[in-house]
């Protein structure tokens, strides 16, 4: 736990990080105002005691807004993560245990999945289904996938070499089993690592795909909603604009610095002040 | 006035002193050698003296070329190297750029000095000094063999003429012939251009054949230093008695039981490695194993030696059932089976203890998990058993059943080593096969482990299959050996006379190429 510590870009990205969950989940249960009142009377206030972050064109609370598109962005990012590491570590390990043509049908699977950017999946689905938040989970969800499927297989790859490996093989261990016992507990730093990673590009793509409008639908709101309601006036009010966007890019910053310190603390290589490498 | 001189070197990482207070000094000419296990802090002196130490490295002490100190700034350092200081390095893949020409590299370090104003040099006369021809310069590293690696990087060392050779394990990474052939290059270029040595290395016997005056380095301290001959004949210290020890291999061999009937036969294994070629060209198939043919018998102790790349892992991987012959079977008290298809009962009678205790346990499982593994094989045992079983093996070799909690990292090579052959143990296995068991320990431990051997066989009536290129050591183990070249197997005997009458032409290179013990 100390070495976690001593990290000081991951303290500040994990706090940072725990704080915008921390609103979100606050979202949940309070916001100073309910997020469907419109009151047009009310609208284009600017920031003040009663309405901390000002008012949009239909008078909402832009604070309980943004703590609200917060959770949405976060909730859609992470169960989207939580699909990609469900379905493709699982076929990355695979294909690094058994190789031979499991490997192939993983990889050329992943390929063709890679080939479709998330919006072309988000599209078919709002044809197939209609739009919602659920489907950009499932989209981006499914372009995680290829994702960890790769990082797993590569990791894998570098293991299986080792010894203890053919040990195990020795032992009589199948390859489920070898996969299972010695191949995911030594990938699973770069998993946490990437995992964050995908976590930050989630958000970026949620708030994409509700911009465009194939994501979350009124009355329910995200991030990257506010953003597109905004756009229009935003020579008028630029102030609408700007706090959805700042509020994207610090979260997006806070998961990557939290992203970078745990690669730096996990990954032993990039250790200080251990002699034993050189002598 | 002597070439370079040490004074009171220390080296600390943050709160660690890695090396404390080591001063010698070397004259014009000579050839020093530093004798030190792994950890010792020898690298880290080779490395302060050529000024490549990590920057969080805090050094203390002086260190002086002809009477000068060496400069701070990393620029100056830079050209003093490239001017007088030439280097060798133990891993001569990494320490070469796989994406250049060997002409190329060589030219680069020539070049590099001539801006210095160094005397020219010619790439194809250095090249003929470390004696490659001219055409291996044409090629990238990876087509050369480790041995032609190692003499591109000495060649590379001489480009700009240095005063001072400083080279690190150099032969470390190479097979025994080959590895005579470098160490007999690098004398010999030391002699003919009358340059200072400084080798350093954890084998006595390449220091012995090598150095006049020797250094023995222990936990970051010089322990003795002094003329070789002396060093060696009548060592002061008690480390350096211990290490002169160790290094003869003589722990007095035990009576084993007699030896039965074959155990295992090894019919006509034949193992081809497809090689990918272009997409319209086929190559020929590679064969690892030609037709390998022998048989063990219970209770003796075999030993399979041959320069690297000649077959024997391999032929190791399939009796273990780890690879699959192409060709050819093998029989298991008279059960036949491939390879890979070792029928899952006959797997806990034969186990391997890996080359590298590093390597071969799984960080993140305590040593009860790693070394219960195999007892899967036995299905049916209470929990109870198999604890029993565990403290069983882990006390065979000579260790606590309390470190069966602990973690791969919490123990050294040596200690490792030992846990290797607890977890080969542990299923009471009549067959072991052993790939180099001690090759990557400290000379020190290795003398332990090979007498814990020696005391487990006749203790269980183990039967052992040593797959190596140490002749010492096969010497000292085996009760019959098998000589192994490009696959084939050329010649078999007791290791006195084999090694006393080779007749191989292989044989004899290897026993010519063994170096003399020391004193």
């Amino acid at each position: 736990m100390n070495r976690l510590w001593s990290h000081p870009s991951l303290v500040i990205g994990l706090i940072a990080t725990l704080v915008f969950v921390a609103i979100g989940l606050l979202s949940l249960v309070w916001t100073p105002y309910p997020i469907e009142q419109i009151d047009i009377p009310r609208r284009f206030l600017a920031p003040s005691a009663e309405h901390w972050l000002g008012t949009d064109n239909l008078g909402r609370d832009m604070a309980s807004l943004v703590m609200s598109g917060a959770w949405t962005s976060f909730l859609v990012a992470a169960i989207a993560v939580a699909i990609g590491v469900g379905v493709g570590v699982p076929l990355g390990l695979a294909a690094a245990a058994w190789g031979g043509p499991v490997e192939w049908v993983v990889l050329r699977l992943t390929d063709f999945v890679f080939a479709f950017p998330a919006v072309i999946v988000a599209i078919l689905i709002t044809t197939l289904v209609g739009p919602g938040a659920v489907n950009a989970i499932v989209a981006i969800g499914i372009f995680n996938i290829p994702v960890f499927a790769r990082v797993a297989r590569g990791g894998a790859l570098s293991i299986a070499t080792l010894d203890f490996v053919a040990a195990g093989r020795l032992a009589g261990l199948g390859n489920a089993m070898i996969a299972w016992r010695h191949l995911l507990p030594n990938i699973m730093s770069l998993l946490i690592v990437q995992g964050t990673i995908q976590m930050s590009l989630g958000i970026l793509a949620e708030a994409g795909l509700s911009y465009i409008g194939l994501g979350t639908q009124p009355p329910a709101t995200s991030l990257g909603l506010m953003l597109r309601d905004a756009q229009g006036m935003f020579l008028i009010h630029p102030w609408l604009t700007l706090v959805p966007g700042l509020a994207i890019v610090l979260i997006v910053i806070a998961l990557n610095i939290a992203g970078d310190g745990l690669r730096d603390a996990i990954d032993p290589r990039l250790r200080q002040g251990n002699p034993n490498v050189l002598a | 006035m002597s070439l370079l001189d040490v004074s009171g070197l220390s080296i600390r990482f943050g709160n660690t002193e890695v090396v404390s207070d080591v001063s010698f000094s070397l004259q014009r000419g000579e050839r020093f050698g530093i004798i030190g296990e792994s950890g010792s802090g020898k690298t880290l002196t080779t490395l302060a003296i050529a000024g490549l130490l990590p920057d969080d490295a805090v050094v203390g002490g002086t260190i002086t070329l002809d009477g000068e100190p060496l400069p701070r700034a990393e620029r100056a350092m830079a050209r003093l190297r490239g001017e007088r200081i030439g280097m060798v390095f133990q891993e001569p893949m990494t320490a070469l750029n796989p994406l250049m020409r060997v002409n190329d590299q060589i030219e680069e370090a020539i070049r590099l000095n001539i801006a210095h104003g160094a005397p020219q040099t010619k790439v194809g006369n250095l090249l003929e000094e470390v004696g490659l021809e001219r055409r291996h310069g044409e090629r990238f590293p990876h087509q050369l063999s480790g041995g032609q690696r190692q003499r591109v990087m000495t060649a590379m060392a001489l480009a700009s003429r240095p005063d001072l050779l400083i080279a690190d394990e150099p032969t470390s990474a190479l097979d025994l012939i080959t590895q005579r052939k470098v160490l007999d290059l690098i004398a010999d270029i030391c002699a003919r251009r009358q340059m200072t040595l400084l080798f350093i290395s954890h084998d006595l016997k390449a220091v012995a054949a090598l150095c006049t005056r020797v250094a023995v380095m222990h936990d970051g301290r010089l322990v003795e230093t002094g003329d070789a001959m002396s060093v060696f004949s009548a060592p002061k210290q008690p480390y350096t008695q211990r290490l002169v020890a160790a290094s003869r291999f003589d722990f007095p061999p035990l009576e084993h039981a007699p030896l039965g009937g074959n155990l295992l036969e090894v019919d006509g294994i034949v193992r081809d490695y497809r090689q990918s070629g272009g997409l319209f060209q086929r190559h020929k198939p590679l064969r690892a194993v030609d037709a390998a043919r022998f048989a063990i018998a219970s209770g003796e102790c075999l030993a399979l030696v041959g320069p690297s790349g000649c077959g024997k892992t391999t032929l190791a991987k399939i009796i273990v059932g780890l690879d699959r012959a192409t060709a050819g079977e093998v029989r298991l008290e008279g059960r036949t089976y491939h390879g890979s298809d070792l029928p899952k009962d006959l797997r806990r009678d034969i186990s391997l203890v890996f080359q590298d205790p590093f390597g071969s346990f799984n960080p993140r499982l305590n040593v009860a998990d790693s070394l219960g593994e195999p007892l899967r094989l036995e299905p049916g045992l209470t929990a109870e058993t198999v604890r029993q079983r565990l403290v069983e093996s882990v006390e065979a070799v000579g260790l606590d059943a309390g470190m069966l909690e602990r973690y791969p990292h919490e123990f050294s090579g040596g200690q490792r080593q030992r846990l290797a052959i607890a977890r080969a143990l542990v299923t009471r296995p009549k067959l072991v096969v052993l790939d180099e068991p001690v090759s990557a320990l400290d000379m020190s431990v290795r003398g332990e482990v090979l007498a814990l051997l020696a005391r487990l066989q006749a203790d269980f009536g183990l039967t052992y299959l040593i797959i190596s290129h140490d002749l010492d050591m096969v010497h000292a183990m085996a009760d019959r050996v098998l000589v192994m070249e490009a696959g084939r197997i050329v010649e078999e005997g007791k290791p006195d006379q084999l090694f006393a009458r080779p007749q191989h032409r292989l044989t004899r290179d290897l026993v010519a190429a063994r170096l003399p013990q020391v004193a």
